[in-house]
């Protein structure tokens, strides 16, 4: 409420003014699409943004649209152009089906900044909270420490065409090569990653199969658990490390079981701290350049409009609690 | 069908004066209440920016309209405007590639085609085998989806011609050019529902079937015109949503389904057909967008904007029940 009178008080001054986007100057009004609203990844998200709103003293806010069709993103996007908002945030759902309504965005003066996109084209820039090939290695040192650089291993992945994992297993696999050679892949990748099934029984075969195995790695929703349970249930906790991606609240008992080594993701919660930080940061003018520390992102890449910083999120016994609180 | 006793007032004039007044008190209502509340509302690019969402939402509404006016259901008409929409892109980006301007009209007219031949095919199968049109157009539906899915893999095409995108884009006297298709498409169907002989023989489908076969009415010729008008309907909303989203995908706009049954309510369109006028519709259509866009200029949740609909449609109800009972 307090917030609707704020902006009622800056636009109404706006209005009166010269209409639109000549709201107060010195800080700027930033609003963030996200996927959907409502589930738990976009709620942490929310939480950035208005975390980080407050502390720099703009208006952030995020918008969640009520399902996952991309017409009801490009209806929010429409909508915040009429409303004259200095920034626009989005997380897309269909790259493509938002180009028009980004480049209106852009053509009237708005910054607009993605998330998760890398390949969108109207927009000013795109952030990644890791790269791939960050998010891979780091999960393959992990796995190198965790066990000496001896046996073998296994990758799951959600699917075998699904580009962000096998991107992430092709980094992971690359990097073992060079500096663990004298580990082996136990067996191709499998796509059995978004099934806790699927991975479990692929656990137990794999067991079976190779008395080396030393771990897995799994870049997919419930790989990592599925694994974790066959494990578990043949004693081997300890044993063969497992870990990859994996959500915190349905993980946690099993890193504490100390069956799941552990693992990496990007925050959402940064993620939105971000997008305002980024937004704030563009609206006081400036170009970004590679290697710039940006608050929040820290020292980023730039590759093309796409600016990757290295937030990696460690799930590990101390943060999972603290995370699966936020309900990821 | 219950409405064997349906009440006859609602063809005349008096009913529907006052179904328009209702509609268009909401509106007025609504209007001045987000101009009042929500910063920013009267301004320009907001009235131009919900003069261009109105339109996709519009187009399948009347696709609905004309299906429930007959007792029936056009589950369909979501996926029909991608069927449409995607035929239009795949033609216009391979076969017709280099024909220009006549490219794009030719692959809209195989658009509208597609649209219309969807429609036509549940006509077909309501009006011959007999069954509700809601298992008819349930089956269309996840038919098409299927199919649609199946074809493109789950992936879009984009990347539409600029002569294209203007469709979704240009104006033309200042109104936005989905705007003006969907006036053009109200117009053309509160005329076809009015004024004609088969739009009067939609009516009285759907307010009592059997009177309707026994008055010598070919019935099975009126299911299978009104289906295809549904789906010509749904493929133009296709056509707008290719040319505003410069980008098609099975899916897109699947949200917007229950909306148009709402819409229809909304507009005074009665469950049990019979009854239902396309200018009550075109109001309360622009009341849910006043709503909608008033609620996102204040910053409220997308959430509560949903809410907010339903509850305006329960409200509408509430406050047209004694009128109808009166009489």
């Amino acid at each position: 409420m307090k917030r609707n009178l704020y902006l009622a008080a800056t636009v109404l001054a706006g209005i009166v003014g010269s209409a639109g986007m000549a709201q107060a100057q010195d800080k700027p009004t930033i609003a963030v699409v996200a996927k959907v609203g409502g589930i738990p990844w976009f709620n942490a998200m929310e939480q950035g943004i208005e975390e980080m709103g407050d502390e720099l003293g703009v208006d952030a806010y995020m918008i969640g649209p009520t399902s996952a069709d991309p017409a009801l993103q490009v209806r929010a996007v429409e909508d915040l152009i009429a409303r004259g908002v200095n920034v626009i945030g989005v997380v897309p759902n269909d790259r493509e089906v938002l180009e028009p309504v980004l480049k209106k965005a852009r053509d009237q003066g708005i910054i607009v900044l993605t998330h998760e996109s890398p390949d969108s084209e109207n927009i000013d820039y795109d952030f990644e909270m890791i790269s791939a090939q960050q998010l891979g290695e780091e999960h393959a040192k992990l796995l190198a420490d965790t066990t000496g650089c001896e046996g073998s291993y296994a990758v799951y992945v959600g699917g075998l065409n699904v580009p962000a994992h096998n991107a992430w297993a092709d980094a992971a696999i690359e990097w073992l090569d060079q500096n663990c050679p004298d580990m082996k892949q136990a067996a191709d990748r499998f796509g059995v990653a978004e099934s806790v099934d699927d991975s479990r029984n692929t656990t137990l075969d794999l067991i079976r199969a190779h008395p080396d195995l030393a771990g897995i790695m799994s870049f997919g929703s419930q790989g990592t658990i599925g694994a974790a349970r066959a494990v578990k249930e043949r004693g081997l906790a300890g044993d063969i490390q497992v870990m990859g991606l994996f959500s915190p609240g349905q993980g946690r008992r099993l890193v504490h079981e100390g069956v799941i080594t552990g693992g990496f993701q990007w925050s959402p919660l940064e993620a939105g701290k971000a997008f305002v930080a980024l937004g704030d940061r563009l609206y006081e003018g400036g170009e970004i350049t590679d290697g710039d520390d940006l608050p929040v992102l820290g020292k980023v890449r730039l590759d093309g409009h796409t600016l990757f910083a290295s937030k990696p999120l460690e799930l590990n016994e101390e943060t999972v609690d603290e995370l699966a609180e936020l309900g990821l | 069908m219950s409405s064997a006793s349906a009440p006859r007032h609602a063809f005349r004039l008096g009913a529907d004066t006052l179904e328009i007044g209702i509609m268009a008190l909401l509106l007025v209502a609504s209007f001045s209440f987000f101009a009042l509340m929500a910063p920013g509302f009267l301004s320009a690019v907001n009235v131009r920016s919900m003069a261009v969402q109105l339109p996709e939402l519009g187009l399948l509404s009347l696709a609905m309209l004309v299906p429930i006016i007959s007792g029936g259901l056009n589950l369909a008409v979501t996926f029909t405007a991608n069927i449409a929409g995607l035929t239009t892109a795949w033609l216009v980006q391979n076969a017709l590639g280099d024909a220009g301007v006549i490219g794009i009209v030719a692959g809209i007219g195989a658009g509208l085609g597609v649209g219309s031949a969807a429609g036509f095919l549940i006509g077909v199968i309501v009006a011959r085998v007999g069954a509700h049109p809601i298992l008819v157009s349930l089956g269309a539906m996840i038919f098409l989806q299927g199919l649609g899915e199946f074809l493109t893999r789950g992936g879009g095409i984009s990347g539409m011609p600029a002569g294209f995108q203007w469709l979704g884009s240009g104006t033309l006297i200042g109104i936005p050019i989905p705007m003006l298709i969907f006036l053009m498409s109200a117009g053309g169907l509160a005329y076809f529902m009015q004024f004609t002989r088969t739009g009067f023989s939609i009516h009285m489908i759907g307010s009592n079937l059997r009177a309707t076969e026994y008055s010598g009415i070919d019935v099975r010729r009126v299911l299978i015109v009104l289906y295809t008008l549904s789906g010509l309907l749904a493929a133009i909303a296709g056509m707008v949503m290719l040319a505003r989203f410069n980008s098609v995908r099975v899916g897109h706009g699947e949200s917007y389904l229950l909306i148009t049954v709402l819409a229809c309510f909304l507009a005074g369109a009665n469950p049990f057909g019979g009854f239902g006028r396309v200018l009550p519709l075109v109001l309360g259509l622009m009341s849910l967008q006043v709503i909608a866009s008033g609620m996102n200029l204040m910053g409220a949740s997308q959430h509560l904007a949903t809410a907010v609909w339903g509850a305006f449609l329960i409200v509408v109800m509430t406050l047209r029940m004694p009128f109808l009972k009166r009489s």
